[in-house]
């Protein structure tokens, strides 16, 4: 009689397991760096995705059952992700949101796409992750050479004629200088200096005392946040005074207290509107639930895609009343119209978000970021 | 020549804290043949700590920046030391008599639990120390912008390192570290107590990592709770290269992979300063295992 109830369990939990309609809740993974140098965005990631499942359950849930948010750390490393990505596989979700980084998003690409599990990614804005036919990928953010072109119209625009561009190896950063550099050198500006740093130090004077000898108008570092922070203070302790732009990674408040409000005066990045600056609806009550229980505001607008992403899945969940892979991707690929946190969403065919997103912001003497 | 000096200097400021570093590596290898993979995060435990007290005593309001920065420079050494005192009792110390590999295996742990701690209590955004409590100027000598604060960094460093060597070379403790270094045995023969040796050992090398770091939250503004792998790993290079378990070594050795890195950097490429590093490290262990001052083995710590 026991073994036959162990047995009887033992079924009973594979049906469980294996058939989503049997089971109690829909269950959406998140992969997103809790831990590493991009800890910060995966916080807000979790904080945000949480908050929307939380929002939808009250509503009464998806297709009758509740959403359960299944989190993985990928620790911001593709090694950590794709072991994440393995084990979120195994748990039976309907799609993942995330992650962050570009090169970490491809180390867990075809582990979702094999498995047949919908992934949005929020932060990835590496171009060749969506050039691969990967028919469950879809990703909220932009791409690089949307980016790229943004940046090369802005800086032919503003008259800069001795550009150096400073990246700092990863997938994202390299890929969005490269764009920019050939994007200019076409239009015959001078590239008087490109290379990449080593991001996790905290020294950059070396490579401010070249940049510097080699006299550029601007330098645009497509790199993250904490180091153009440091290159930002380290530049004013030297005394130089030069255009500094950044790549949409550079989005974050903690550039300004990092470099101090002194030092980051002045400076320019690019990125997609924060929900702060747009004032439709969904934007406002978004964060004010936000704040209502965090207490605070989202720090960038990486992990507010985040959310995006999860609002985009629920919505095609709902409207084809299906948690069948093939349905919902279809469905995200060419029915979706959504009004999401950061504006329309839609994909296009590759799953790319549809329409231009870009923006040049300022930091101002308070330290606060001004669309311009 | 205007970029090698400003470059020189570069290479000086950020030498002189792998060197302060490197040395609580080197001297607990001198003692223990122990690589202490925990060392870096001392260093950022540190950092942390000095921002604590920074913004938390009010202590610049009172007596003013350079005094709390001393005092608190002193309290963070005395903390990171009974911390690094404490690390050995827990994980090497049970370990003692067990396979080397054990000991690393520990020191690992030790690393990760620190690092991860540091997470948990502070969070994982980066911190940034208080602006405005050391001064902007810097010298100019012929078109070279030298901060004042670069100067200071070299020279509280090169201090702290006099006092270690004196302390090593001229006082009782100091030989008998130096005499636990050459044979533990014969040591404890001649009425040494060992085990309080190691202790200093381990309060004096944790001690000196704090303060680099500090040192390092003052002058870049930044810490993180990952800074200290980095840094470890740089200054581990930097006492290999001067000879590990040897004093004057892993001064002289943090000295020059700080200018190798920033002139490499400079005229090679700044993408390749890493392996311009490691590369360093490489040629060195071919040509020279025992390090640049490593000729003196008998003589180790």
């Amino acid at each position: 009689m026991k073994k036959f109830s162990v047995l009887f369990f033992f079924v009973l939990g594979l049906v469980c397991v294996s058939n989503p309609v049997l089971a109690k809740t829909i269950k959406i993974g998140l992969i997103c760096p809790l831990t590493g140098s991009w800890a910060s965005e995966g916080q807000d990631m979790e904080k945000i995705v949480k908050l929307l499942a939380e929002q939808i359950n009250t509503k009464g849930g998806l297709l009758g059952k509740k959403v359960e948010v299944i989190v993985e750390d990928d620790g911001g490393d593709p090694r950590t992700a794709a072991l994440a990505a393995q084990r979120l596989s195994s748990q039976d979700i309907v799609g993942v949101i995330g992650t962050y980084g570009s090169s970490v998003t491809e180390a867990t690409q075809n582990i979702f796409n094999e498995s047949k599990i919908i992934q949005i990614a929020n932060g990835s804005t590496a171009i060749r992750l969506t050039e691969k036919g990967l028919k469950y990928f879809f990703r909220t953010c932009p791409r690089d050479d949307e980016q790229g072109k943004v940046a090369a119209e802005y800086i032919m625009k503003s008259g800069f004629k001795r550009v150096a561009i400073l990246h700092d190896n990863t997938t994202y950063a390299r890929g969005l200088a490269e764009e920019t550099k050939s994007l200019l050198q076409k239009k015959g500006l001078n590239i008087v200096f490109f290379d990449a740093l080593t991001p996790g130090e905290s020294d950059y004077s070396p490579i401010l005392t070249n940049l510097k000898a080699k006299n550029p108008d601007v330098v645009f570092f497509t790199g993250y946040y904490p180091e153009a922070g440091l290159l930002l203070r380290q530049k004013m302790e030297m005394g130089w005074n030069v255009q500094f732009i950044g790549g949409d990674a550079t989005n974050n408040p903690d550039l300004v207290k990092i470099a101090g409000k002194d030092a980051a005066k002045g400076f320019l990045f690019l990125s997609p509107p924060v929900p702060q600056d747009l004032d439709t609806k969904e934007a406002k009550d978004f964060l004010a639930a936000y704040k209502r229980k965090y207490n605070s505001l989202p720090g960038s607008v990486w992990a507010v895609l985040s959310g995006d992403g999860f609002l985009a899945l629920t919505t095609a969940i709902k409207a084809t009343k299906s948690t069948d892979p093939d349905v919902l991707a279809n469905y995200l690929h060419n029915k979706l119209n959504l009004s999401g946190l950061t504006g329309q969403i839609a994909f296009d065919s590759k799953g790319d978000r549809v329409g231009a997103l870009y923006r040049i912001y300022r930091v101002d003497a308070k330290g606060n970021f001004i669309l311009q | 020549m205007e970029l090698f000096i400003q470059q020189l200097t570069n290479g000086l400021a950020i030498g002189s804290i792998y060197a302060l570093i490197a040395l609580g590596y080197t001297m607990v290898y001198g003692v223990m043949k122990l690589i202490n993979f925990a060392h870096g995060d001392l260093f950022s435990i540190g950092a942390y700590l000095g921002l604590t007290f920074l913004i938390s005593f009010g202590l610049v309001d009172k007596v003013g920046a350079p005094v709390a920065i001393l005092i608190i420079m002193l309290m963070v050494m005395g903390l990171v030391g009974l911390i690094g005192i404490l690390l050995e009792r827990v994980a090497y110390r049970p370990l003692r008599k067990a396979d080397r590999l054990a000991a690393v295996v520990s020191a690992l742990g030790a690393s990760i639990f620190f690092s991860n701690s540091l997470m948990l209590i502070y969070g994982a955004k980066f911190r940034v120390y208080p602006h405005n409590l050391l001064p902007k100027s810097y010298i100019t000598i012929l078109e070279l912008h030298i901060p004042v604060v670069r100067i200071l960094l070299l020279l509280v460093s090169f201090i702290l390192m006099a006092c270690l060597y004196l302390f090593v070379q001229k006082t009782k403790t100091g030989t008998a570290i130096r005499a636990a270094a050459i044979d533990q045995g014969a040591a404890r023969l001649m009425g040494i107590n060992v085990n309080k040796i190691i202790s200093i050992v381990f309060f004096i090398g944790p001690a000196l990592g704090g303060a680099a770091g500090i040192m390092v939250g003052l002058y870049y503004g930044q810490v993180n709770f990952l800074m200290g792998w980095l840094y470890g790993l740089k200054a581990f290079i930097a006492a290999v290269i001067g000879g590990i378990g040897n004093i004057p070594g892993a001064m002289l050795g943090g000295l020059i992979l700080g200018v190798i890195e920033s002139l490499g950097a400079a005229y090679i490429s700044f993408a390749w300063k890493d392996a311009i590093a490691f590369f360093v490290l490489i040629v060195i262990l071919i040509v020279r295992p025992t390090g640049i001052l490593g000729e003196r083995v008998a003589e180790k710590v």
